[in-house]
């Protein structure tokens, strides 16, 4: 009993059919919302994670990964759906995993020896047996020498390092890592990488299989065997998976790697970016855009990087540019699309001329222009003409609120609101008050013209 | 001082190899010993009709040691409260909302509502030992120590990172381990700041709880508290000035050798990361934790707990314990328990109603009037504390000299029992003539500004040197810094002064408004005095009335405007986003 213990499923001769470790089949799940109502986040959603393979779950933020990995870690029940281990229904937490989290969850108040054993001490393991095995944990990690350091002493990087060392430590068959990297400076999440992978490709030892969340497409075409890509937003579905048989050790720069990182950017893009939008005329009349939660800044940052790169850009480009997570872009993209400033053919992104005009308008013609736009969306052709039907000019936010709920049943009714107010104040439609939480029509103050026309 | 005393100590450690920390260590636990047993002694004494109290200076340092023991008492008993019951509240959610409201209802009950239901119940316990009534002093002290830190203790459960949660769930702690390796951990530094707190608190009853009458009867018990209270009777000067600095003397002990290490021992368990904050230390724990006495001792303690702990039964791993068994056994505890509560509490509202029915209306109609005299001295106090202590507490809290100078010295002022200084307030205020009915405001106020002070002087320090810099480079002037930059920063800790504050005074309207001196009884009309008269009377329904009413009364504030000014302080003024 220890560390080295054999895994029946890594010797036996039947390699090449790999066994089934565990697996979501037509998961779905419903958050409740404050108000009650549910809100479908994920819609039947298949995964398996096989004996002797990485899996990575790709997607955009707010795709619901870190809710599939917490339902097949047994974290989450799902509402509708079957979580299965090893073929056998799952009732409460999945005996094998064990999992790395995003943010470390070190307890600050245990040195990095305590950290690892306490969870073998949760597993009534005999204490001497526990101090060797979290011993040989940590120095598998790279980390020995620091046993009796304390997490805040320690770097993002070395903090991730004793989170898998305690993951480690329970002899796990599936490492469940979510967004492990994304808390770690670049290089330091380079080299952990590769640890991992050398860690896993052991065969004599456990973890049999890794199972990662990531939105940072180069590391999964990395790591992973399989890809499973996860797209929309409320609710979450499975997109594609894309399997990853390149030779390891892989190498960033081998044109196979980059044409996998392309093709994902593909899938992602094409999924998220449909070439054909479907226009106003098109839909019935009750429809109303749901808003993406963006800031004007960051599309008027869009657009004045297009102007100054000959108003042609590529949404793969930019992200690694402007240091941008994908996903983010991706909806920063959509916004900007919505407003008719830019056109995505592919995975292109091209200013349009309205775009062009309002970013090379003055401050004063920027507004109008964006105020021109917004009055094509239904929600702020409504809201602006309400406004100016009542007597103050003035409405409540559980009004607009309201609108959003029965017209958008889907989303967050509080995000859209905020990227309402956001998008109206920036163009001068319309002014809110916190306080008595009231939107009124924004009146400029030195000339007294009214802003809506 | 501070710096030369634990210099001081560490030469004696090192110097000429004697081990002067562990003889010193030895006297002290030998004292504590001795002052134990002579406890114990007086405790299974004969009860006796009335006890005389020794006025001589020498009797002092007994009775004061006396008074510390019933206090730390009742602090282990609160601490053993908050951790069930706080814990109760916190996990299930169905009691949680029946057990908040009622901490909620406990907090706003005097002392005096506590006292002759205890007091008859252990004396007749407990008919031919001092047992009872020594019981009784140290739960009266309870009632004014535990439900801060239960409070504490609940919002610190409920507030566990959602990550570390998660990490123990997927690493299989039970319940205990996730109580002891992650919850308590967590709690840790919230639970001792206010275990500070509620000590003071404790101690503001002393001479109540010391030396109560009811009716005829007279239950006193030796210790600095009732010393004090017969020393105002007989209005001996130099016994209250003896009193007042042995009372000093003990919390200034108390800080040094047991709030400060324990502070100081807790900094481990803080979450945040950055090590900008400037850390305590304390002289005793390290000299404590330098005695090789101690060092022996625990050592021991390790081996032999290593011997005892039973090896656990090498379970297979991965067939850990199924925790649902545990959940589902526990829910029916708490169910139970929850059932038990709920009938007490009934069986005591039938009880109460019984009481009540006797009150007549016109002492209704007197007992509303009064509780609203009283809330306008209450709010009167508060508001006369804050200006005072706003500006000062800005002034302190800006500058790093005054304020580590200072800070210490206001957390012992209001850990002083501010009844103990009446008599010579009173003194001063009949010479000057004024009545009671203004003085008890400056009565009240003396207990309590000091939360309003120090809760300034902590959002002063707090303010982010960034904003103090932005309003000096534009040049603001000084009034116009205070109401854009430093009022808007020290509000949400104004506010929490406040609400202590006035809690505060609302208790201290009972022997603020009713004080006996030179023994004569002065009144001031007002629901504290009520409160007194009723049970000086042995008056019960009229006393459960009166308290009836203040409790209603200061919930309602607390619901209403002290709810209100939180949210605009979290909304408004919180510079923590």
């Amino acid at each position: 009993m220890n560390a080295q213990r054999v895994n029946p499923s890594k010797q036996a001769p039947s390699l090449d059919e790999p066994e089934i470790l565990c697996e979501a089949r037509h998961v779905s799940h419903d958050f409740v919302l404050p108000n009650g109502k549910p809100l479908r986040v994920l819609e039947d959603i298949s995964v398996a994670v096989a004996s002797n393979e990485v899996v990575a779950l790709l997607g955009p933020s707010g795709s619901g990964k870190s809710t599939v990995l917490r339902i097949l870690a047994g974290l989450i029940k799902p509402s509708h759906g079957d979580v299965l281990y090893r073929g056998q229904p799952l009732h409460g937490l999945n005996p094998g995993v064990a999992i790395v989290f995003q943010s470390f969850a070190l307890f600050p108040w245990m040195t990095v020896r305590q950290n690892v054993q306490t969870v073998l001490d949760a597993r009534a393991v005999q204490r001497s047996e526990a101090a060797e095995r979290a011993e040989q944990a940590i120095g598998r990690v790279g980390l020995g020498g620091f046993e009796d350091a304390y997490p805040r002493e320690l770097s993002g990087g070395m903090k991730q390092r004793v989170g898998m060392a305690r993951a480690l430590v329970v002899d796990p068959e599936i490492l469940f890592m979510d967004e492990p990297f994304s808390q770690v400076d670049a290089l330091t999440a380079e080299s952990l990488r590769a640890e991992v992978l050398d860690i896993w490709s052991r065969k004599e030892r456990n973890p049999s299989s890794i199972l990662m969340v990531s939105h940072d497409i180069r590391e999964v075409a990395f790591m992973a065997d399989r890809i499973v890509v996860l797209g929309g937003a409320n609710p979450a579905r499975v997109r594609t998976v894309v399997r990853n048989e390149l030779p390891r050790p892989r190498d960033y720069q081998s044109t196979e790697c980059l044409a996998l990182v392309n093709q994902l950017y593909g899938v992602i893009t094409g999924s998220e970016l449909p070439d054909v939008a479907p226009t106003a005329a098109t839909r019935d009349a009750t429809f109303i855009e749901p808003l993406p939660h963006v800031s004007p800044g960051e599309i008027v940052g869009l657009l004045e990087y297009l102007d100054a790169r000959g108003g042609k850009g590529d949404v793969f480009r930019i992200a690694a540019q402007t240091n941008q997570e994908f996903g983010h872009l991706i909806t920063v993209v959509k916004a900007a699309e919505m407003l008719n400033f830019v056109d995505t053919p592919k995975s292109a992104v091209i200013l349009e001329s309205e775009g062009r005009r309002f970013v090379q308008a003055p401050p004063e013609q920027r507004q109008k222009i964006w105020r021109a736009q917004l009055l094509k969306l239904s929600l702020f052709r409504e809201i602006a003409d309400v406004l100016r039907r009542r007597r103050k000019h003035s409405i409540d936010r559980d009004f607009v609120l309201e609108t959003i709920v029965m017209r958008m049943p889907q989303e967050d009714y509080e995000k859209v609101f905020a990227t309402f107010v956001g998008w109206g104040r920036f163009g001068e439609l319309l002014s809110y008050d916190e306080t008595t939480a009231t939107i009124t029509r924004y009146e400029r103050r030195r000339s007294g013209e009214p802003a809506v026309e | 001082m501070q710096r030369l005393l634990s210099e001081a100590f560490e030469q004696l450690g090192r110097a000429r190899r004697i081990p002067w920390v562990d003889l010193l260590l030895v006297v002290g636990l030998a004292g504590l010993l001795f002052t134990f047993i002579d406890l114990g002694r007086e405790w299974t004494g004969v009860h006796r009709p009335s006890i005389a109290i020794d006025l001589s200076p020498s009797a002092l340092p007994r009775y004061t040691m006396f008074s510390l023991i019933r206090g730390l008492l009742a602090y282990v008993l609160s601490l053993g409260f908050t951790l069930v019951y706080g814990y109760w509240a916190a996990k299930d959610r169905v009691a949680g909302r029946l057990l908040l409201p009622l901490l909620d209802i406990l907090q706003s009950i005097p002392v005096l509502g506590f006292m002759p239901g205890l007091i008859l119940a252990l004396v007749a316990l407990f008919p031919h030992s001092n047992v009872g009534l020594e019981l009784a002093a140290v739960i009266m002290i309870f009632t004014g120590q535990a439900w801060n830190m239960t409070f504490s203790l609940v919002h610190s459960l409920r507030s566990v990172p959602s990550d570390f949660r998660e990490a123990a769930t997927v690493y299989r702690f039970n319940w205990w381990q996730r109580l002891r390796k992650v919850e308590l951990p967590f709690a840790s530094i919230g639970l001792v700041w206010n275990s500070m707190m509620s000590m003071a608190g404790g101690w503001f009853f002393l001479m109540i709880n010391e030396s109560f009458q009811l009716g005829q009867r007279d239950f006193r018990l030796p210790g600095i508290g009732s010393y004090m209270s017969v020393a105002v009777e007989q209005g001996r000067g130099s016994a209250m000035v003896l009193a007042i600095v042995a009372m000093t003397t003990m919390i200034v002990v108390l800080d040094q050798l047991l709030w400060r290490p324990v502070v100081v021992w807790a900094q481990k368990f803080r979450v945040e990361e950055g090590g900008e904050q400037v850390l305590m230390t304390s002289w005793f724990l390290n000299w404590f934790r330098a005695s090789r006495l101690i060092r022996a001792l625990r050592w021991q303690a390790r081996r032999i707990r290593r011997r005892f702990t039973r090896q656990p039964v090498a379970v297979a791993e991965s067939a850990a314990p199924v925790p649902q068994v545990a959940e589902r056994s526990a829910g029916r505890l708490s169910f139970l328990a929850l059932g038990i509560l709920l009938a007490v509490l009934a069986w005591g509202g039938v009880k109460l109603v019984h009481l009540l029915h006797q009150v007549p209306a016109r002492v209704w109609g007197a007992s509303i009037a009064a509780g609203f005299i009283t809330l306008g001295r209450v709010l009167i106090s508060t508001l006369i504390g804050t200006v005072w202590a706003l500006p000062a507490g800005i002034a302190i809290g800006l500058s790093n000299r005054l304020s580590r100078v200072l800070q210490p010295v206001v957390q012992i002022a209001a850990a002083f029992p501010a009844p103990m200084l009446f008599p010579l307030v009173i003194a001063v205020l009949q010479w000057a003539g004024v009545s009671l009915g203004w003085g008890s405001i400056l009565l009240m106020l003396l207990g309590t500004q000091w939360y309003i002070l120090f809760n300034v002087i902590a959002g002063a320090t707090a303010i982010p040197a960034d904003l103090k810099e932005a309003a000096r480079s534009y040049r603001l002037s000084g009034w116009h810094r205070f109401r854009t930059l430093y009022f808007p920063g020290v509000f949400p800790y104004l506010v929490t002064g406040w609400v202590t504050a006035a809690g505060g005074a609302w208790n201290a309207s009972i022997v603020a408004e009713f004080v006996t001196f030179k023994g004569q009884a002065l009144r001031a009309p007002g629901l504290g005095a009520e409160i007194s008269g009723a049970a000086a009377r042995a008056d019960f329904p009229h006393l459960a009335a009166a308290i009836l009413v203040m409790s209603v009364l200061v919930v309602a504030f607390n619901r209403t405007v002290w709810r209100w000014c939180y949210r605009l302080a979290e909304e408004r003024f919180s510079l923590s986003k």
